[in-house]
């Protein structure tokens, strides 16, 4: 048998998995997309000739989701990142107790989102949770954390980057154990001040990493269903409903499987393009450029 | 022999002075009470197995280390407390810490640019150091895509760049295969010393010592041994580790008699007709230029290092000179003035 017949044989498994748990509940949709299968239908799918899509092209809701979304996917990721720099060049200093406080850093990643969800429902309370009782004692009236449209989107932003903040300090945390301490060393020698180091060294020679945690988090940030619908359930006012939690509503409270599909591949494709571009921007230019 | 000395300046401040400096860490002593003198352009090799404190006496030189007691001076001036960076200490790392992600004429400008120096001077010292090492070719390349011996250069020259007040060496040339070490240590010894400057180069290849530093001091267990020239160090060794970890194949240290140990150097030991002692040819590793013969006897194993040509017979008999013979304490392991 030839190497190369071998080595697609070795990969089947792999393929006829991804196939059955990702190809083909996404040709699934994209097809039940082009169909009309509601109540209205007795939930079993008629061709509609791409009424689907045009109802999505003029459906304020799905664009004002799409713009919560990017915003949420937007803010959270670049905080995350800040965030996590910063604790990934904290946990980076040796010192006492680093492992524990390394394992003490993953703990909210660790936990499920679920539960820390229903935790910051009971610290965003009003008025009864901890931030208003802050509040109180500084003699401040209660604030309706999750119940203010114009920021209620702010705090889903804050207990989103509370929690997946770790994964990106451990992420770039990884990259900076990947950095030889001689080049710092060196630069410390040539008279270099902590700063000047961050700048110089330390960022380009992360940038690999940082690339894959935006990547990684932007594909994540823009799917968000699981947060939002234990927090605000996408309230007050809509104002964090997000497209994952649009395409579920559809589906599961509306019954119509057919436009919730269409919401779906809407959001896949919105969803391909964005890291795309971030691929292209992040990753294969700084290749190419490195050549 | 022309034995390569030190060179000798007017101002008995100059160069370097090392002052009762230790660290320890944890109750453990990684460097005690070292006290050496390098003269500006000399350069001292640190020699040691590894672990020997060779290492540590580098960082501790350079400021990326704390120590734990001692004086560093530097031209009469105490550098010790100075931070890293205010000391112009150049170091070349084993690993020659070249940035990856700049090329080779960026990683020899970042120092520069740090230090805040104007673009057309630091354009001019650039040009001028890679013309030095034969390196203007490559200088848009990436470190990646240098071989060995050019990043070595490439190291050399970031440090030489920056007219360090003392440079630092750490293993150069571990990483270079052994004909590229031995073709680069005249380069390296011509552009590094009779200078200004100090210079200290840590290694634990004695052959590297020998050829490239003008005094060796060899280290144990953060403990000075011995300094001095390689033919002082090798003809009257301070202690039986210096004398076992200098020269190849090693010394032939006979079984210890009344508190004292001889040494006999395999090239000093010959064939005689009688009277020597009598000795078995076990196994001979033929070498080229000289031959390795493995010898058995009653005074334990021997090594012999004798010309390509000899034919011997498998009996026979060995003798030495007695100003050859090296005698040590069997205890303390010191050198005995005699027999």
């Amino acid at each position: 048998m030839s190497p190369s017949l071998l080595n697609s044989l070795l990969m089947l498994p792999a393929l006829v998995l991804l196939a059955i748990v990702f190809a083909w509940p996404l040709l699934d949709s994209a097809w039940l997309s082009s169909q009309a299968s509601s109540v209205l239908t007795g939930l079993s799918p008629i061709a509609n000739d791409g009424a689907n899509w045009q109802r999505l092209l003029g459906d304020a809701r799905f664009w004002q989701d799409a713009a919560v979304t990017l915003r949420f996917a937007a803010v959270s990721v670049g905080l995350e990142l800040l965030l996590g720099l910063a604790m990934a060049l904290v946990l980076h200093r040796p010192g006492r107790g680093r492992g524990w406080l390394r394992a003490l850093a993953l703990l909210p990643w660790a936990l499920p989102t679920t539960v820390l969800a229903l935790g910051w429902r009971w610290i965003y309370n009003d008025p009864y949770g901890p931030l208003n009782a802050i509040l109180r004692a500084f003699g401040a009236p209660p604030y309706g954390f999750l119940t203010t449209p114009a920021t209620t989107w702010l705090f889903t932003v804050l207990a989103d980057v509370w929690k997946t903040t770790p994964f990106v300090a451990l992420l770039l945390l990884a990259g900076l154990q990947s950095i030889p301490a001689e080049l710092e060393e060196n630069l410390v020698l040539e008279g270099a001040r902590p700063g000047q180091i961050l700048r110089r060294l330390t960022l380009p020679l992360l940038k690999p990493w940082i690339s894959l945690a935006v990547l990684f988090r932007l594909a994540q940030a823009l799917g968000v269903f699981d947060l939002v619908q234990v927090l605000t359930r996408g309230g007050p006012a809509g104002s964090t409903e997000s497209l994952a939690l649009y395409a579920y509503l559809n589906a599961m409270r509306f019954l119509d499987f057919g436009y919730s599909a269409t919401v779906v591949i809407a959001t896949f494709l919105l969803l391909v393009l964005l890291t795309a571009i971030g691929w292209l921007l992040l990753v294969r230019r700084p290749l190419e450029a490195s050549r | 022999m022309i034995e390569a000395m030190p060179v000798i300046t007017t101002n008995p401040a100059a160069g370097l002075r090392i002052e009762g400096l230790s660290r320890h860490i944890g109750g453990r002593s990684l460097l005690s009470d070292l006290n050496l003198q390098v003269a500006p352009g000399e350069c001292l090799a640190l020699l040691g197995p590894s672990g020997c404190g060779k290492t540590t006496t580098l960082r501790l030189l350079a400021g990326l280390d704390a120590a734990s007691a001692g004086r560093i001076l530097l031209d009469g001036d105490d550098i010790s407390r100075l931070s890293a960076g205010d000391r112009r200490v150049a170091m070349v790392f084993q690993s020659y810490a070249l940035y990856p992600h700049l090329s080779v004429a960026d990683n020899l400008a970042l120092g520069l640019r740090i230090r805040g120096m104007g673009a057309r001077e630091r354009e001019e010292r650039i040009a001028a150091v890679l013309e030095l090492l034969q390196l203007s070719e490559l200088r848009l390349r990436r470190p990646a895509q240098l071989s060995g011996g050019q990043r070595q250069r490439v190291a050399l020259a970031r440090a030489l760049l920056r007219q360090p007040r003392l440079v630092l060496l750490d293993e150069p040339m571990s990483n270079l295969d052994a004909q590229l070490r031995e073709e680069l240590r005249p380069e390296l010894r011509r552009l590094l010393c009779g200078g200004e400057q100090p210079v200290v180069y840590v290694t634990h290849d004695q052959q590297e010592a020998m050829g490239m530093a003008d005094r060796i001091a060899v280290l144990r267990d953060g403990h000075l041994q011995q300094v001095g020239s390689a033919r002082e160090l090798y003809e009257r060794p301070a202690n039986r580790f210096v004398a076992a970890f200098l020269g190849r194949p090693a010394i032939n240290l006979l079984p210890p008699e009344a508190g004292r140990q001889l040494g006999l150097r395999p090239e000093h030991l010959q064939p005689v007709a009688s009277g020597g002692i009598p000795a078995r040819l076990q196994r001979r590793e033929w070498w080229g230029n000289q031959q390795l013969l493995w010898l058995e006897s009653a005074r334990g194993d021997l090594r012999l290092l004798v010309a390509a040509d000899l034919e011997l017979p498998e009996d026979l008999q060995l003798g030495w000179r007695p100003d050859h013979e090296l005698w040590f304490d069997s205890h303390s392991g010191e050198r005995l003035a005699g027999p």
